[in-house]
């Protein structure tokens, strides 16, 4: 019985510890969308309609990751990255089924958010390109929005 | 979601780091897509407002003809469900289109009752509500947000149960119905703009690939539609071309039948 006890007292603490880590993971994650639709905030006044789905995760410095997008010629768009982990940089970049560069100008970064607009000449898929640029943290969480108008 | 605590800290921290002085992003002019392609996530499905957004930049569509107020059969299989749900979802972006309140919270119940039938409804009773009082005040903007809303928490419930494959077809219903109206009004009123806005092979494969890895849902309806989206690729599939209005009604005619078949009965 007190070995019964002993094993459902670690099982018990096992199941509580992967709880609490599985939570925290994904804190970190909303962390990063509340950061990138903290970005997007000012532009919801011009009218943007920002999606609610989103895309996360978490990177190493350095490393990229792409999502496809179907965009449609006549919508104007903007694609918001943010991370909570204040001291990295991120970018992210809008390119064209063919690869090319596809964002307009005034597309930007600052620290720990980045922004790309594209008002696209064609419909059909993009890729969005979103990096760590740097990082003090080993793994950085991230989070994409969009919006369009 | 962040505890409330954490806002005011948030809100420093964004503020600070937006008033640094903005950099104009750098970035290769160019990158291989092939390589690119290994760590592609998929595609994703855009929200049916998006298509009749920059389809009424194009002008002269009377959205009240594509209103639709038939409630649709009761079904008990939750495929049929997830597919009808995502159908109505659609149905509402369009009733907004036409700024038509009494449609857009019929619709608003509807969702509600489907959800209840599939099971995820906990989350949807405040988003039903929100369409209601936005739709009274003729708020449209809020009621498209609140649409969205809906169909996020919908998926997202059906995530966390790993009902992903019902999620799916969720948004398969939408891009169904976003797609028979997208056709019917480039038919009524054809340019190369507007079908240039079918020009979606990724979507369809996306769906392709979705639908076949779904054998346990033994569904004749289900079948159908890959057959249909089969049918559809190479009329859409056209790279730099025009897609011509013959195949626009073809796919017309496709997806008005399967919108049928969505939402009726078979005998």
């Amino acid at each position: 019985m007190t070995h019964f006890l002993k094993t459902a007292w670690r099982a018990g603490v096992l199941v509580a510890l992967a709880f609490v880590a599985v939570s925290a993971g994904r804190a970190s994650v909303d962390d990063a969308q509340s950061f990138a639709l903290q970005a997007a905030e000012p532009y919801v006044k011009e009218g943007f309609q920002v999606r609610e789905d989103y895309w996360g995760g978490d990177l190493g410095s350095g490393e990229k990751k792409a999502v496809r997008q179907q965009l449609f010629k006549g919508n104007e768009y903007w694609f918001w990255l943010g991370t909570e982990v204040e001291a990295a940089k991120v970018s992210v970049h809008i390119y064209d089924s063919e690869g090319k560069l596809a964002e307009m100008p005034d597309s930007w970064q600052k620290g720990h958010f980045a922004a790309a607009h594209i008002t696209p000449k064609n419909t059909g898929s993009y890729f969005i390109i979103v990096e760590i640029e740097q990082s003090p943290e080993e793994r950085t969480h991230w989070a994409l929005v969009y919006g369009f108008r | 979601m962040i505890p409330f605590a954490k806002i005011p800290k948030l809100t420093i921290a964004v503020i600070a780091a937006l008033s640094l002085p903005a950099q104009a992003a750098e970035a290769p002019k160019h990158v291989d897509v092939k390589q690119l392609s290994k760590k592609v996530e998929d595609v994703v499905v855009p929200l049916p407002n998006e298509v009749f957004g920059a389809l009424n930049k194009l002008g002269g569509v009377n959205w009240r003809e594509y209103v639709r107020n038939d409630k649709g059969a009761n079904f008990t299989e939750r495929p049929r469900i997830a597919l009808l749900l995502g159908a109505v979802i659609a149905d509402g972006f369009i009733a907004v289109q036409a700024e038509d309140a009494p449609t857009v919270k019929e619709i608003g119940q509807r969702v509600l009752n489907l959800s209840k039938a599939i099971g995820v409804s906990s989350s949807i009773t405040a988003h039903a509500k929100a369409i209601t009082d936005a739709a009274d005040r003729r708020n449209w903007a809020s009621v498209r947000q609140e649409l969205d809303r809906t169909q996020n928490s919908v998926q997202q419930a059906m995530n966390e149960v790993h009902d992903e494959k019902l999620s799916q077809l969720v948004s398969l219903g939408g891009w169904l119905r976003g797609t028979e109206v997208l056709t019917a009004v480039v038919t009524k009123r054809y340019s190369e703009e507007g079908s240039e806005l079918l020009h979606q092979p990724d979507l369809l494969n996306y769906f392709e690939t979705r639908l076949q890895s779904m054998p346990e849902f033994n569904l004749k309806l289900l079948q159908d539609i890959h057959a249909a989206l089969v049918e559809v690729r190479p009329l859409i599939d056209v790279g730099d071309a025009h897609i011509p209005a013959a195949s626009v009604k073809k796919i017309n005619d496709i997806t008005t039948r399967l919108g049928d078949a969505i939402t009726k009965k078979t005998p």
